[in-house]
């Protein structure tokens, strides 16, 4: 076929709109603070939780090993599931000067990472919080009567099957509903490169 | 070569290649915007492995691909009326808003092709943007130019 339109020429007659340099620095700072906020927020809820554990621990002396070992399990479990928030700036990163083929790979092993890390995080978060609920009760249910200690017990094994079967997969399939959206996508990009 | 003067060279370039990916003026503003933020926070960091224009035009093109991350792209045939051309003739005037609508139907990687070449991109650095054969972007510019032409020609060109 005849190619002979001068597709340069038309595509040189566009307008161009323009940007102050200003407004850009603006933007470049705009969101330094914005990832540093969210990096620092996400620390900060880690760090108050710590502490209040470290103060229970503190004012009420627990006796038993059971106790203490619940209370780390439940800081463990907090530090867990913010690890994320921490490595996905740092470890997770991709080179947006690389070409697009590499970067597509990239932003797709991007995701298949985090894919399987919101999934695995999220049941170890669980399992370390309920264990640690458990046993740090244990030193306390163990002070009532039987009845009392049977139905603290039935309550708190109940939360945690709700937080297990119902609340934990809702969660994960929520979060990886749109990561898997993009993983496909940029599969589609990447097939578009092989074509 | 200090920031400024790659955005006073580069603007315009990455502006277009913007306009070319997403055919919606403040998109494509946006678009050229986040590359150079990420320009200005990588420039220290970069070693000169390429060229300066190849590594711009690298971080314009992926900067472009993972926006589909943060919305999801308008289906084409979701297109709001005043995106479509009314019009079946092409006009001197509207030529670069029907050769934009047309990119704009391409896939889109042939998308960001389309946009180098006609933005005077040698196709050996193409090549290097993309991450294809030479040979590779040979064929598909020229397989993206008989579309385009086909197109203008049923529409009167």
């Amino acid at each position: 076929m005849d190619t002979n339109i001068d597709f340069k020429k038309i595509w040189n007659t566009q307008e161009v709109q323009k940007l102050e340099i200003a407004d850009l620095y603006k933007k470049a700072d705009r969101l330094k603070r914005y990832k540093r906020y969210q990096l620092m927020g996400a620390n900060a809820i880690l760090l108050i939780t710590s502490c209040i554990i470290g103060g229970i621990w503190y004012r009420y002396q627990p006796e038993y090993v059971t106790t203490k070992i619940g209370l780390v399990l439940a800081i463990l479990a907090m530090i867990i599931f913010l690890i994320p928030y921490n490595r996905w700036i740092s470890l997770l990163k991709t080179n947006e000067g690389d070409n697009n083929k590499t970067y597509l790979r990239q932003l797709m092993q991007l995701k298949q990472k985090q894919i399987f890390q919101q999934k695995w995080m999220l049941s170890i978060y669980f399992v370390m919080l309920s264990l640690g609920i458990a046993l740090y009760l244990f030193e306390y249910v163990s002070k009532m009567t039987g009845f009392w200690g049977i139905v603290v017990y039935t309550a708190t094994l109940l939360w945690i099957g709700i937080n297990w079967w119902y609340l934990r997969p809702r969660v994960i399939k929520k979060q990886n509903a749109k990561l898997d959206e993009l993983l496909q996508k940029f599969e589609e990009l990447n097939n578009q490169i092989q074509e | 070569m200090d920031f400024e003067e790659i955005y006073k060279t580069y603007w315009q370039k990455v502006y277009r290649l913007c306009m070319g990916y997403v055919n919606h003026t403040d998109q494509a503003k946006d678009l050229a915007q986040e590359t150079f933020v990420k320009v200005w926070r990588q420039l220290p960091n970069f070693r000169g492995e390429s060229a300066i224009g190849t590594w711009i035009f690298r971080i314009t093109t992926n900067t472009c691909l993972r926006q589909i991350q943060k919305e999801k792209r308008m289906p084409k045939s979701e297109l709001p009326p005043h995106m479509k051309l009314e019009t079946s003739e092409v006009t001197i005037e509207n030529h670069i808003q029907f050769l934009h609508q047309c990119i704009s139907e391409l896939k889109e990687i042939d998308r960001i092709i389309i946009s180098l070449e006609l933005e005077d991109i040698d196709q050996k650095e193409i090549a290097k943007i993309v991450g294809i054969s030479e040979g590779n972007v040979r064929v598909k510019i020229h397989r993206i130019k008989e579309k385009l032409t086909k197109k203008f020609k049923e529409n009167g060109y």
